[in-house]
């Protein structure tokens, strides 16, 4: 299966990308693609200043990435209980002219610092994917959070627990069949 | 009363920036409200040198120095936008700058919901521990269908919405005030400086916070008074259950004012012996409200002996009495024996003791005895 990863922070040592980085590695039969928003620019209606608005080139690239994969997987780090601004303005981008997120199957991942692992921060996730503008089709159940992340991985980037690694492949095998289902019905449609 | 209020967005034109503008107006005579921007900022990033953070600072100057916040909140995507959420992240990051400020929430939106969802979600936020805001509850101000709300000059079309607008503002208005410390403690040219409970005094041995040293005060089993060197009651210990019980209003009273006239030559002639050196310590023994209560006074000194005031270290002493009635010190080494034993007997011989260094070692309870003596 053809995935497109984003990682949700914009910081140079992530946790959430070492999870991500860890998932491509881990599932390495699939095709796992890791995207950053550190890049991008804040998501601004009137952007660039002094032009006629448009979307940034690095957004309408990521649009056509993620249109042409079969799924998606959001790793969700948690500011001040909820979504990261450096995510929350990438899903702007990709809910004002472009809805590439449309009927995408989506799965929520996300690690924390702290033992609860972004719990808060993924219900607000999920809130904001299924809002009208994003509607993207997200994976329910299956909450996988990664709490005490400073801990959780090797040097190499392995995920020391083997239980939250037998999670993540169950969590992960559940995704790829519900968004198989989810392809499946848009193709009758 | 001085407001910042928070246009959450940085789009050029925005309707939430039209309703902080009409408030700003129309409460002019309340509150100086200065308007904000999150436009100028940087995206928030953790690993933004900070010589790039000028506008940073300046933002959590702006709203540090406020006594509340309003924050005007578009919704992007049923939460608030990033633009928004970057500054509040700012504000959280390192300097605490929201922390017990109040914050009052409102919000236009282009459809029917007024930001319904994007305002439960900034509560949220809101009440985060980096965060950890005072936001006004209760009141909701709601505002759909933004495109008919305001006229060519900005002021708002609806009486509802003006009503809505002006009970909210009112309410947060008394929250701001019940916040402001400094209006309960006097104007604020007139406050007074003071040490907080978290500062820290150093002792040779270690530090103790002023509240930590309160809580001790308090804690202890034994009540503490305190006479300073002037012979003014200056303290007591806050212990619950007093033996003897003082009020708040006597501190600051004279030996006299404190003490009734048949007891006070009794008083004098123990402050005296402390000034003159005489002796270092006082004990009685009194039956006090069916209590075997034991008095101790202590002459407190500094490094040179000079006399700093004396303390007054009471307590109820039967579980004591009833240990050893019980014989739960039975077969102990005898103090004369014990090391402690000769310091308190060092401290207690006076100069005329000095040339006989084997009555040092003679029995505490002798000279416990003869104190009793003494104070009969
Ligand atoms: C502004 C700010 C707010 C934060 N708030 C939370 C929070 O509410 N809950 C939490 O678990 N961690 C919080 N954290 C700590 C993050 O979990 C931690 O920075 C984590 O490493 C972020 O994920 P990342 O490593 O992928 O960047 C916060 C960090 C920052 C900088
Ligand atoms: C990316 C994006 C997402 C939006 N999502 C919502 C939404 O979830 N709910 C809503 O009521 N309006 C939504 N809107 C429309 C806003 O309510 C409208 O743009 C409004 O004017 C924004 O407030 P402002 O005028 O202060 O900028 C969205 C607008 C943008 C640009």
């Amino acid at each position: 299966m053809k995935i497109e990863a984003i990682v949700g922070s914009n910081k140079k040592l992530s946790y959430n990308r070492k999870l991500l980085q860890f998932m491509k590695d881990h599932f390495a039969d699939d095709e796992i693609n890791i995207n950053e928003v550190k890049d991008f620019p804040m998501f601004n209606e009137n952007y660039p200043e002094g032009e006629e608005a448009h979307d940034p080139e690095l957004i309408t690239e990521l649009a056509k990435r993620i249109e042409a994969a079969d799924a998606v997987i959001i790793g969700c780090p948690e500011y001040n209980h909820s979504v990261p601004s450096a995510l929350k303005s990438a899903i702007e981008w990709l809910s004002y002219r472009i809805h590439p997120l449309h009927g995408k199957p989506v799965m929520i991942v996300g690690a924390s610092i702290h033992p609860q692992g972004s719990s808060r921060s993924q219900t607000h996730l999920r809130e904001i994917l299924d809002s009208p503008g994003v509607f993207a089709e997200v994976f329910p159940g299956n909450e996988f959070f990664l709490g005490t992340a400073k801990k959780a991985f090797t040097d190499d980037g392995e995920l020391i627990n083997q239980g939250t690694v037998g999670f993540l492949e169950q969590c992960f095998t559940g995704f790829k069949k519900y968004a198989e289902e989810i392809n499946d019905f848009k193709k009758v449609k | 009363m001085k407001l910042v209020a928070i246009v959450g967005t940085n789009a050029d034109f925005s309707y939430n920036r039209k309703l902080l503008e009409y408030m700003k107006w129309h409460f002019r005579t309340a509150a100086e409200i200065e308007v904000l921007e999150v436009k100028q900022l940087p995206p928030f990033n953790e690993d933004l040198p900070y010589s790039e953070q000028t506008e940073v600072w300046r933002f959590n100057n702006k709203v540090n120095t406020a006594d509340g916040v309003i924050i005007a909140t578009p919704e992007y995507d049923h939460s608030i936008p990033a633009a928004l959420k970057s500054g509040l992240e700012w504000l959280s990051y390192k300097h605490k700058t929201m922390k017990e400020k109040p914050v009052m929430i409102v919000g236009v939106s282009y459809g029917t919901q007024g930001t319904s969802r994007a305002q439960q979600q900034l509560r949220q936020m809101l009440l985060s521990p980096d965060l950890n805001s005072d936001v006004l509850p209760g009141s909701e101000v709601l505002i759909g269908n933004a495109a008919k709300t305001f006229d060519k000059n900005g002021f708002v079309t609806d009486i509802n919405i003006v009503h809505n607008l002006e009970d909210s503002f009112a309410a947060f208005n008394k929250f701001v005030k019940s916040n402001m410390r400094y209006l309960e403690e006097g104007d604020v040219n007139m406050a007074q400086p003071n040490i907080s409970s978290e500062a820290k005094v150093q002792f040779r041995t270690g530090s103790l916070k002023i509240k930590e040293i309160q809580q001790i005060f308090n804690t202890l089993p034994f009540e503490i008074d305190f006479i300073d060197a002037t012979d003014h009651f200056s303290f007591y210990s806050d212990k619950p259950d007093r033996e003897h019980v003082r009020y708040p209003n006597e501190i600051g009273e004279t030996v006299e004012e404190c003490h009734p006239p048949k007891a006070l030559p009794g008083v004098r002639a123990i402050l005296d012996s402390f000034k003159l050196g005489t002796q270092d310590h006082v004990e009685r023994c009194l039956p006090l409200n069916g209590h075997k209560v034991w008095i101790n006074y202590f002459a407190v000194r500094d490094e040179n002996g000079r006399y700093l005031g004396t303390m007054e270290f009471t307590g109820n002493v039967g579980h004591l009495v009833n240990l050893v009635k019980d014989g739960k010190f039975d077969g102990f080494p005898d103090a004369t024996s014990g090391a402690s034993k000769h310091d308190d007997d060092a401290e207690a011989t006076g100069p005329a003791a000095a040339d006989t260094e084997a009555d040092a070692t003679t029995g505490a309870s002798e000279h416990d005895e003869e104190k009793e003596d003494k104070t009969e």
